[in-house]
């Protein structure tokens, strides 16, 4: 399996610096990523409000 | 017949008190240890035995997965302790039982899984990701590697519950086809003793290999996490 010295031919600017899927950085911040966004999900269709139907006149 | 069938599954009661803890515990009763430098042929068996595993099992790991070495041991021990005293007739098998194995399965991945996120939390997380996969696969990938990182335990207990399981029920249903066929086709009778001798010899074999592959695998997971 690839190890530390592997990484160092990795040489990546800009966001991909920090998300790629080759070194143990950027495989760690995509998972942690893909967490927040799954979190951040469910949060959001948790907390929106629901909509009441009009009450019907008697 | 069907009641027959399955009554060995059955945990063994007196006046309503199950007996899990007696078979549970009576495995360890056959391990006797001793102070002494030389022992007799039984200790000296158990221990040649044991420090065989230890060997085989431990030589790969680091020094802190080293410090797994009595759980793992012990683990082994128990399990195929269980599972050979189970291939008596009549006997009841713990392992049998996926309450059991879930019990052993679960602490056991749990305890590798937070000692890689508690001292390689990096690399732990890391390894939820695959080297060198496409970009558009990766949210998809990090989904299904956590699956099946959580279906690890289940997997371990299930597999060890099923074999036993399915070789005891073998067992008993060549027995009573053995007694059927006894007093109508007495030739055909002979050939599912013969089966059966060769079933409980399987059954023995599987025994065995089933403990090594459940501590096998915990092993692995302990390797990977430390």
């Amino acid at each position: 399996m690839a190890g530390p010295e592997a990484e160092e031919q990795f040489q990546f600017t800009g966001i991909k610096k920090y998300f790629n899927s080759h070194t143990l950085t950027g495989r760690r911040n995509c998972v942690l990523a893909t967490y927040g966004s799954i979190a951040l999900i469910i949060l959001y269709f948790k907390l929106r409000p629901k909509k009441t139907p009009a009450v019907k006149a008697t | 017949m069907n009641q027959n069938l399955f009554a060995s599954f059955n945990m063994p009661m007196i006046l309503g008190i199950p007996l899990v803890a007696l078979f549970i515990l009576f495995p360890t009763m056959l391990i006797m240890p001793s102070n002494n430098l030389n022992n007799n042929r039984s200790s000296s068996i158990q221990q040649w035995l044991i420090q065989l595993m230890l060997k085989q099992m431990m030589t790969n790991h680091t020094i802190k997965g080293r410090t797994w070495s009595l759980m793992l041991l012990t683990l082994i021990t128990f399990i195929t302790l269980n599972n050979l005293l189970g291939v008596m007739p009549y006997a009841f098998t713990p392992t049998t039982q996926l309450s059991l194995n879930l019990g052993m399965a679960i602490p056991l991945w749990m305890a590798t899984v937070l000692m890689g996120l508690r001292f390689k939390t990096k690399a732990t997380l890391a390894h939820l990701l695959p080297q060198g996969t496409p970009i558009p696969l990766i949210p998809m990938l990090i989904i299904i590697e956590t699956i099946s990182l959580f279906i690890q335990p289940v997997a371990l207990a299930v597999r060890l519950t099923a074999n036993i399981t399915a070789g005891h029920l073998l067992m008993h249903l060549l027995g009573d086809t053995t007694l059927i066929l006894l007093s109508t086709y007495l030739s055909s009778s002979v050939i599912t003793v013969i089966v059966i001798i060769l079933l409980i010899t399987l059954e023995l074999g599987v025994a065995l290999i089933q403990a090594y592959v459940f501590t096998l695998l915990v092993s692995l997971y302990l390797h990977n996490n430390s």
